[in-house]
């Protein structure tokens, strides 16, 4: 995978291996874009598809912005954009599983909800970036690549995402 | 917590000891501090990424493309200009070339093998110029003069007759019912319905009606070339035919009725003298009533 000459990209082990260690993320970064989970699979397979029609003309290092200015270019930018509804992993059950205090359950409860809805009503760019960071766990760094932004830019998303979010659960 | 964006270092962990003990002494820390390890709990939902590598694999590579040295519109175009040069070529050897003298006016034509020919006013001739040199086929409306070249047999055509030559001058007159042939040099073979006579130079025949009349002329091209007809036992209405054929002006004979030929010259080129030598001849009064309107009233 180190080597980066165009052909690489052809190879279909090479090929399948680059799409398992990206396509569930540009699914995802498409989803909290859009917050329609069949139109941003959808997106994702075209996407790939170009690059495997595409692939003598680019190379494994460039692969991952090529899918990233696609999918950012695709149709669904002409559809209505949906509110992103989030879940929380199955085996996850609050702070502290031992406290059973039936008001501090009740009281997770409805900050699990205000944080899903504050998250859905950030502007596009703060929750991309800041779900990518928190679910996808993605560095900074590599954010600013799949975004096409500085570094500086994904911090200070993060920032205002965090300023945001607090201000409206503790409302 | 200005410009430097500690909440984003905060989160991924990047604060200062100084930093972090400042930010947790803050009264919104809790809030965030939850912030953080709920959102870390956080998930999209299942994923199924073979089903879709298997769709995306299965999609078959479009064949390079061949970047043509000509766009394929040009060579339509190419095609179409050569067709239509083809065409145009074709139209102008095979069809009829058509050339007409309108009244009042003579019109003269060159055949490709240079044979001459004069159209008489009120005349039209066409020929093919396909093959022209084993062809010299020609169809006549009216009267023409012919200056053949030496070459194969030169047809004209006319409704009344054929008139078949191998290289000569002669003057062919076709109107009505009457058709005059004139040989002015060579040898020329006249056909008109079953009869067949041959003219030496400076013989002429007319058919009328199915009579052959032969006479003789010592002119050495027709007198319309120049600039007069002459006219040899003619009825007056065919006199007066040539003249609003030459004049191209339409006359009105009232209260005429002789039977009286005409021989004689009339002049194509003065109106009025033309005019004149009838009134005379016919003893009839002459009237203008228009520059192209003349009347003819018997006295």
């Amino acid at each position: 995978m180190t080597n980066t000459t165009a052909s690489e990209t052809c190879n279909e082990l090479v090929f399948s291996s680059f799409f398992k260690s990206h396509a569930q993320s540009l699914r995802n970064f498409l989803f909290y874009k859009y917050g329609n989970k069949d139109q941003a699979e959808d997106v994702t397979q075209e996407a790939f598809i170009k690059l495997w029609q595409n692939c003598a003309a680019v190379p494994l290092e460039k692969a991952k912005s090529y899918l990233y200015t696609i999918a950012s270019n695709s149709s669904l930018n002409e559809i209505a954009h949906q509110k992103v509804v989030l879940q929380y992993e199955k085996n996850f059950a609050g702070l502290d599983r031992t406290n059973e205090n039936p008001e501090y359950i009740l009281e997770e409860k409805q900050f699990e909800t205000k944080l899903l809805n504050a998250i859905a009503n950030l502007t596009e760019t703060q929750r991309v970036a800041f779900l990518m960071h928190r679910i996808d766990k993605k560095k900074y760094s590599e954010i600013a690549i799949e975004l096409n932004i500085s570094v500086k830019a994904v911090e200070k998303r993060i920032h205002l995402a965090l300023l945001a979010l607090r201000k409206e659960i503790d409302l | 917590m200005e410009e430097n964006y500690l909440l984003a270092k905060w989160l991924n962990n990047d604060l200062s000891a100084t930093e972090l003990a400042e930010f947790e002494a803050s009264p919104e820390y809790a809030t965030y501090q939850k912030i953080k390890t709920h959102s870390a709990h956080l998930e999209v939902g299942a994923f199924d990424g073979d089903q879709l590598l298997n769709k995306v694999l299965k999609e078959q590579k479009p064949a390079p493309k061949v970047v043509a040295l000509f766009p394929k519109w040009l060579f339509r175009i190419a095609a179409l200009f050569v067709l239509s040069l083809g065409i145009a070529y074709t139209m102008y050897h095979f069809v009829s070339q058509t050339t007409t003298a309108g009244y009042g006016e003579t019109a003269t034509l060159e055949l490709p093998d240079h044979s001459k020919v004069v159209l008489n006013s009120g005349s039209t001739i066409a020929y093919k110029k396909w093959q022209w040199d084993t062809h010299r086929n020609l169809k006549l409306q009216g009267e023409a003069y012919f200056r053949v070249a030496k070459g194969k047999r030169f047809e004209v055509a006319t409704s009344l007759g054929k008139v078949t030559v191998l290289g000569t001058q002669f003057n062919v007159k076709a109107r009505e019912n009457r058709f005059d042939v004139t040989c002015f040099e060579g040898r020329v073979k006249v056909n008109y319905k079953d009869q067949q006579i041959l003219l030496t130079h400076g013989q002429s025949v007319t058919f009328e009606n199915g009579i052959a009349n032969n006479s003789i002329t010592t002119e050495s091209s027709p007198d319309w070339l120049q600039q007069e007809i002459a006219f040899h036992a003619e009825k007056l209405q065919r006199v007066i035919a040539e003249i609003e054929r030459h004049y191209n002006v339409t006359i009105t004979l009232k209260n005429v009725h002789t039977t009286a030929l005409f021989t004689g010259k009339i002049p194509t080129k003065t109106l009025d003298v033309a005019l004149q030598i009838i009134a005379k001849t016919y003893n009839l009064k002459k009237s203008k009533v228009a520059p192209n309107k003349i009347i003819f009233e018997g006295k």
